[in-house]
C-alpha cells in the first residue's frame, strides 16, 4: 500500500536518511524501530512530505506522492501524529478536531465552521477513544495524554487510509498506554493501515506484525517480530540491550 | 477497549444536554442588538445638521469608520492567520488611486467605483502575496514594509498619476451643511459591511482553517489544509477591504497624493488599533479604532498639535497594553470578563 523506494534526505553533510527502502502492506501494522538517531522521524517527515526528500519515491496505492504538498497527501488518505503533540492552542479540542475534516473547493470555504454532521462524526470519534467531557476544553489546557488522543482523534477527522504515528506512546503513563495500544488495535481491526514508530520496544513486539529497522538512516532489517529480534545485525545496532529486555 | 462501551442512550442524552448547555451560556454571553443599535444611531447621527453645525462630529464618525474598515481589513491577514504586515496602505494607495483617477477622467463617483477598487486591490493582493507570503514572521514583516517602499517610489516618479504632487479631485457641489453626508454614509455602510464579513469569516471553514495557520503552519498543513491558498486567500479579502475604505478617501480629501496614502503612520495605525482592540477578535479592532481616534483628537485638542500629542497617545498604548497583553477584548474575553455587549465573536 505504502512503498518507499530508495528515500535520501541529507542535511548538509549529514545523511539523515540514506538510501531507505521499505513497504507497508494494506491492513497491517507495521513498526519502524532503530536507535536515536537511525532517521525514524526524518523518515516519516519525507513521506509525509514535512521536509522535501533530497531523493527518492514514495508511492501510496499506485500513485506517486512524494512532490505532492503535504495537505494533498493528507487528503489522498495518509495522516500523521507528530512526536511532540501539536495541537492549536486557543483552540477547543472540537475545533481542534474539526479542523482535520475535510474541506473540497470553494464553495466549501465559507460554509459554517463546523456543521451538526461534523460535530456528531468529531464527538463520535471523542467518545470512541473516551474523551467527549474534554470536548469543549481549549487545547493547551489538556495533559499530554489528552493531546495525543486529541491528536489520534484529528487524524481520523481526515478518514485516513494509512496513518503514521510518530511515538504514540512516548511520555504516556502505562495505563493510558494500554489504552492507546487498544485503540490503535481496533483501528487496525477495522481495517486501518498503521505505521508507527516507537521506542518502546514491549509496545512495538506486542501490536507489530511486522518491523523495520533502520540505523545510520538505512534499512538493515525487515521482518517479523521474532525474525528481527533474533537478527545479528539488529542486536549490534542496539549494542545488545533494548530487545533482549523486552525478550 | 472498555472505552467502546459508551455509546448508550444516556451518554448521548448527556452530551446533547451538556451542548444545549454551551449553546445557552453563548446567548447569554452576547448582546447582539448593541451592534445593531451603535449602527442605527450611526445612521440617524446626520439629522443633526438640521439643528445646527455638527460637520466636525460626523468627520470624527466618518474618519472612524475609515480606520475600522481597515483594521478590521488588516485583522483578517494579522490577526486570524498571524501574518503581521506594515504594509497594508499600499492597498489604501492602490484603491485610492484606481478610483480617484476614474474620477478624475469619467466623473464616476469612487463610492460606485469601490467595490470594483476592492476587487483590483483583491488582484494585487493576491499577487503580491504569492510572492511575500512564502516568508514567515519577521521576514515577512519585512516584505511588507519594503512593498510600502517600492509602492512610494513608484507614485512618487509615476507622472500619470501626477508623481508626488498627485492629482486634485472634483469636490462635491453639495451645500456645505451636507457635503460630508454622502462619505459619511459610505463608510459607515462599508466598517459594517467589514465587521459583518470578518465575523463570516471567522465562523467558516475558511476562518478556522487562517486560525489554525496562526497556531502552527505545519501542523495545519498536515492536517489537509491547503495553507498556502488559504493565506494568499486572506491576504487578497484583507487589502480588498483596505482598499475600499482608500477609494473614498482620496474623494472625500479631494485630492490624491502618495504622501496622503503610503505613510508609514497610516499602516502602524492598522496594526496598532488591532492590537490595542485585540487582534483575531471581531470586536476588538473596532474598539481600538474608536479608542485611537478619541485619543488623538484629545490630546491634539489638550497638548496641541505638537510632538507631545503622538508621546502621550504611544503612553496610552503602553500603558493599555501592559494591563491588556492581549488587547482588550482579547484579555477580558480570556478570564471571561468580557461585557456582553463587546461579544462579538
Amino acid at each position: 500500500m505504502l512503498e518507499v523506494k530508495g528515500l535520501c534526505k541529507h542535511f548538509g553533510g549529514i545523511r539523515a536518511v540514506d538510501n531507505c527502502s521499505f513497504t507497508v502492506e494494506r491492513g497491517s501494522i507495521t513498526a519502524l524501530i532503530g536507535p536515536n538517531g537511525a532517521g525514524k522521524t526524518t523518515a516519516f517527515n519525507c513521506i509525509s512530505r514535512t521536509t522535501r526528500p533530497t531523493s527518492g519515491e514514495v508511492w501510496l496505492d499506485g500513485e506517486r506522492i512524494d512532490h505532492l504538498r503535504p495537505h494533498r497527501i493528507t487528503r489522498l488518505g495518509l495522516s500523521r501524529t507528530f512526536q511532540i503533540s501539536r495541537n492549536l492552542a486557543d483552540m477547543t479540542v472540537l475545533e481542534n478536531v474539526i479542523a482535520q475534516s475535510r474541506v473540497e473547493g470553494w464553495r466549501d470555504l465559507f460554509k459554517p465552521a463546523m456543521s451538526s454532521s461534523e460535530i456528531d462524526k468529531a464527538m463520535g470519534l471523542l467518545d470512541f477513544l473516551g474523551i467527549t467531557r474534554i470536548a469543549h476544553e481549549d487545547g493547551s489546557n489538556l495533559s499530554y495524554g489528552q493531546k495525543k488522543l486529541m491528536d489520534l482523534a484529528a487524524l481520523l477527522m481526515s478518514d485516513p487510509k494509512i496513518i503514521l504515528l510518530d511515538e504514540p506512546a512516548g511520555g504516556v503513563n502505562p495505563s493510558l498506554l494500554e489504552e492507546i495500544v487498544g485503540h490503535i488495535r481496533r483501528l487496525n481491526d477495522q481495517g486501518l493501515t498503521v505505521l508507527i514508530v516507537e521506542h518502546n520496544m514491549d509496545l512495538i513486539m506486542r501490536l507489530s506484525h511486522r518491523i523495520v529497522v533502520m540505523a545510520q538512516g538505512t534499512v538493515i532489517a525487515d521482518g517479523r517480530p521474532d525474525e528481527v529480534r533474533e537478527n545479528p545485525a539488529v542486536l549490534d545496532a542496539y549494542l545488545g540491550g533494548v530487545l533482549e529486555e523486552a525478550a | 477497549m472498555t472505552m467502546s462501551l459508551d455509546q448508550t442512550s444516556s451518554v448521548l442524552a448527556a452530551r446533547k444536554a451538556h451542548n444545549e448547555k454551551l449553546a445557552a451560556r453563548a446567548d447569554k454571553t452576547r448582546a447582539v442588538w448593541f451592534p445593531w443599535t451603535v449602527l442605527a444611531l450611526f445612521l440617524a447621527l446626520p439629522a443633526l445638521q438640521f439643528v445646527g453645525n455638527y460637520n466636525y462630529v460626523l468627520h470624527l464618525v466618518l474618519f472612524t469608520a475609515c480606520y475600522v474598515t481597515m483594521a478590521s481589513g488588516w485583522n483578517i491577514l494579522g490577526g486570524f492567520t498571524g501574518y503581521i504586515s506594515l504594509g497594508h496602505n499600499v492597498f489604501f494607495a492602490i484603491g485610492g488611486y484606481f478610483a480617484g483617477m476614474i474620477l478624475a477622467r469619467y466623473g464616476i463617483s469612487t463610492i460606485l467605483l469601490a467595490p470594483l477598487a476592492g476587487v483590483v486591490c483583491a488582484a494585487f493582493g493576491y499577487l503580491i502575496g504569492r510572492v511575500t507570503l512564502k516568508t514567515r514572521g519577521p521576514s515577512f514583516i519585512i516584505s511588507s514594509l519594503a512593498l510600502v517602499m517600492i509602492a512610494r517610489i513608484l507614485f512618487d516618479h509615476w507622472s500619470f498619476v501626477g508623481g508626488a504632487n498627485g492629482v486634485a479631485l472634483p469636490a462635491t457641489e453639495l451645500p456645505l451643511a451636507w457635503a460630508k453626508l454622502p462619505y459619511y454614509y459610505a463608510f459607515v455602510v462599508l466598517a459594517a459591511f467589514s465587521v459583518w464579513a470578518s465575523y463570516k469569516i471567522k465562523h467558516s471553514k475558511f476562518g478556522l482553517g487562517l486560525r489554525a495557520i496562526s497556531k502552527d503552519e505545519i501542523k495545519a498543513e498536515s492536517a489537509g489544509i491547503d495553507t498556502r491558498t488559504y493565506k494568499v486567500l486572506a491576504f487578497a479579502i484583507s487589502g480588498a477591504f483596505v482598499g475600499m475604505a482608500g477609494a473614498i478617501w482620496g474623494e472625500y480629501l479631494t485630492y490624491i497624493r502618495p504622501n496622503i496614502f503610503l505613510l508609514i503612520l497610516v499602516s502602524v495605525n492598522m496594526v496598532l488599533m488591532c492590537i490595542l482592540g485585540g487582534k483575531g477578535t471581531v470586536a476588538g479592532p473596532v474598539i481600538g479604532a474608536v479608542l485611537i481616534v478619541i485619543f488623538n483628537e484629545l490630546f491634539v485638542a489638550t497638548l496641541g498639535a505638537s510632538e507631545i500629542n503622538i508621546l502621550a497617545t504611544g503612553a496610552v498604548m503602553a500603558l493599555a497594553l501592559m494591563f491588556f497583553p492581549l488587547g482588550i477584548v482579547g484579555t477580558l474575553a480570556r478570564s471571561g470578563r468580557l461585557p456582553r455587549v463587546l461579544n462579538w465573536d
